[in-house]
């Protein structure tokens, strides 16, 4: 032992003068580390570039199937008619000018042994650390189900489109059914958003027309807010029928158009049927996902419980009390960066917190909002006791108009944090 | 290796880490800190409406967090989002902020309005605390110019409306504003919104 803390101290604080991180010695272990990161969405487009931050000297690979990312949060405006599909496309540019190395193509597999992962086009690229964010996949719990009859919309692009030309080609005097799926499934209080856009639609432009939901659950997020909103603005056009009243569509026919419920039979003019989910298809196809059809991680660094060097993050993982979302998505691969920074480094990864908030625009001028802060406790990320919470009920419409405005600036500034 | 000696290692390989110098290197302030981005812009440096917090001061930051959390200062959100850090935290986060620095914005905004407001500004003496320009001259008041003009309107019609909570320190501007109708509020924020020093 020939230097003791406190020389060590001035050693530091001495190097701290000419560079605050100079300590090539110490840090360089983080400049030959090889990391790729699959899927360029909400959570992977967060890691790929915090990892960079936090790892200045790393490759840091992104392999994204899309050269266009659609953003699902505000594809339900583009539904209504307030935004367009260019307003919710996004590109790599931004990551790549930062150093990313963007290759886009699809992955095909990944040898977790060898630690390559393969690609449909790009061949086999070598990893120390894998990052999978590929977000969802559908389960088969609708009878006869085809998305090009019963658009589900639930990935943004041209399942957005298609049902955007059916609302519009549809005539004024029909009705619009939304099957909203049962939980857990990408973005909780998505489905009554989207509800409220349709109807925002409607209104303007088709006012003899009704939107009915047809939902898989008796409850959903934000419902109170959501129901005070249908009926100050939607009135009359809105209408929801939970499972107890016949609500859950179990089976479709593609060459009807019809919807089958328990009891029922319905033949809606458009029909934007949303099946259950579960974790991407490339997550189970990596024996990523267990029983539940998600990724259990170590809900710290989101490191997988199956297999070491490989992390899950974002709507394919288990994360405790977080809801499936782009914020949590966000998030997530925020502290999996910080993560996987601290393993190269070789230090114990400070406590990690997380946010969420998920806002929701019922008119242009009328925004409501769900939020959390969260912590680890117990190995489980757990909302912290007392924070959050949902937007008063009965507020005033000029409450109602700075949250939707803040929902603009939400994604305007998330954008910016993935895509810069 | 000693273990004092280890230890004192990995906090300086540590605090390099995760980022930049002084607060922005210390991880447990990034790792809290970062994720305010998706409302708050990357490091604070906000595209509009919510508004820009790189830069404010390290005292304003944690006492008007403080403020939010206790609900003495009206919000949409953030009292919600407040609630959720301790002391500790929410200094570490205004020490985070304090650190980066203040992006500078053009916003579109009306040439009109913003004289009208400058006046008022002038008249009603607001220039007294929040300097000739918006760049407020003492440690707990945050800089006016160029955040955005929504957030501060917004805030403005708050801190005027007498059924709303209001921190003390911001007791002084309900007097002042009481006697300002929303157009006036508007043309104040339009004025500091279109300045750049
Ligand atoms: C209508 C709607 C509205 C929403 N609104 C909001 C909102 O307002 N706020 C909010 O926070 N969240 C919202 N969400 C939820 C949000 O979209 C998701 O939670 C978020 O996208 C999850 O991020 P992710 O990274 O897990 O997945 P994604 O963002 O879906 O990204 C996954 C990416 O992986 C790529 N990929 C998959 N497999 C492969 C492969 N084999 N090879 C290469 N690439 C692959 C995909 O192409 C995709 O780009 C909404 C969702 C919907 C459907
Ligand atoms: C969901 C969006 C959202 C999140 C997340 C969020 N904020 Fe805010 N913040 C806002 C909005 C909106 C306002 C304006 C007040 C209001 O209506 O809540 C604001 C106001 C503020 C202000 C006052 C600025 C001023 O000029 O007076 C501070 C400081 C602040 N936030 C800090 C933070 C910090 C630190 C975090 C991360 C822990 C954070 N915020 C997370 C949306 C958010
Ligand atoms: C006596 C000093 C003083 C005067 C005079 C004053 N202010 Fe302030 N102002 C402050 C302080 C202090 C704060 C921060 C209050 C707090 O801590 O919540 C503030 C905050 C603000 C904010 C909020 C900014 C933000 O980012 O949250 C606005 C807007 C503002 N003032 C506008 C005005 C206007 C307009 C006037 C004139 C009508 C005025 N102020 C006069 C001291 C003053």
């Amino acid at each position: 032992m020939s230097m003791n803390r406190r020389s060590f101290l001035q050693l530091a604080a001495g190097s701290a003068a000419l560079s605050v991180c100079g300590f090539p010695s110490l840090v360089s272990a983080g400049d030959k580390v090889s990391i790729v990161v699959i899927g360029g969405g909400y959570g992977g487009a967060t890691a790929a570039r915090y990892l960079l931050d936090y790892l200045p000297g790393a490759s840091v690979t992104l392999v994204e199937k899309n050269k266009d990312y659609y953003s699902c949060p505000f594809s339900n405006e583009v539904l209504g008619g307030e935004k367009s599909m260019d307003d919710i496309k996004f590109g790599y540019d931004g990551l790549a000018a930062k150093g990313v190395k963007v290759v886009i193509d699809e992955v095909t597999g990944v040898d977790m042994d060898g630690k390559k992962v393969s690609t449909a086009n790009s061949g086999k690229i070598p990893y120390d650390y894998l990052v999978v964010s590929p977000g969802i996949s559908f389960r088969d719990n609708i009878e006869g189900y085809d998305a090009e009859v019963f658009p589900h919309a639930w990935k943004a692009g041209p399942q957005t489109v298609l049902l955007r030309k059916k609302l519009e080609a549809m005539e004024d005097g029909g009705v619009v059914m939304l099957a909203a799926p049962p939980n857990p499934f990408r973005c909780p209080p998505g489905p009554y958003e989207r509800a409220a856009q349709i109807a925002h639609y409607l209104k303007h432009h088709k006012p003899k027309s009704k939107l009915i939901i047809m939902d898989s659950k008796d409850k959903f997020s934000k419902q109170g807010l959501f129901m005070e909103g249908y009926k100050k603005h939607y009135d009359g056009i809105v209408e929801w029928r939970s499972a107890a009243n016949d609500g859950k569509v179990l089976a479709v026919n593609a060459d009807s158009g019809e919807l089958v419920t328990e009891f029922d039979e319905h033949k809606p003019a458009v029909a934007n049927v949303i099946p259950a989910q579960k974790a991407g298809v490339l997550a189970s196809s990596l024996g990523l996902t267990d029983d539940s059809g998600w990724c259990p991680v170590d809900q710290r660094t989101f490191e997988s419980s199956v297999h070491s060097d490989v992390y899950v993050i974002g709507d394919a993982c288990i994360a405790g009390a977080m809801p499936k979302s782009g914020y949590s998505a966000n998030s997530q691969g925020k502290v999996c960066a910080a993560a996987i920074a601290a393993k190269v480094k070789g230090y114990e990864m400070p406590n990690p917190s997380y946010l969420n908030t998920c806002y929701s625009l019922i008119t242009p001028e009328h925004g409501i909002s769900v939020a959390a802060v969260y912590r680890l406790q117990d190995g489980t990320i757990a909302g912290v006791k007392g924070a959050g919470g949902l937007s008063p009920l009965n507020a005033s419409d000029e409450t109602r108009k700075a949250e939707a405005m803040y929902a603009r600036s939400w994604f305007r500034n998330i954008t910016t944090d993935l895509f810069g | 290796m000693h273990r004092r000696l280890a230890s004192a290692l990995s906090l300086v390989a540590l605090a390099c880490a995760l980022g930049g110098p002084s607060h922005a290197a210390d991880p447990s302030a990034a790792i809290v800190s970062k994720p305010c981005a998706g409302c708050h812009g990357i490091d604070g440096a906000s595209k509009g409406d919510a508004p820009i917090i790189a830069g404010l001061s390290a005292p304003y930051l944690a006492s008007t967090m403080r403020a939010y959390k206790n609900e003495q200062r009206y919000a949409t959100i953030m009292n919600r989002i407040a609630k959720g850090y301790d002391d500790a935290q929410l200094d570490a986060m205004a020490g985070y902020f304090s650190s980066q620095s203040w992006p500078n914005t053009k916003q579109d905004i009306d040439a009109g309005q913003a004289t009208k407001g400058q006046a008022l500004h002038a008249s009603k003496g607001c220039l007294g605390c929040h300097g000739p320009q918006g760049v407020s001259m003492m440690p707990t008041a945050p800089r006016l110019a160029g955040q955005y003009a929504g957030f501060l309107e917004q805030q403005m019609k708050d801190y005027r409306d007498p059924g709303k909570p209001i921190p003390p320190a911001a007791m002084v501007m309900r007097s002042m504003l009481s006697g300002l109708n929303d157009a006036d509020i508007a043309a104040l924020a339009a004025f500091y919104a279109s300045q750049n020093p």
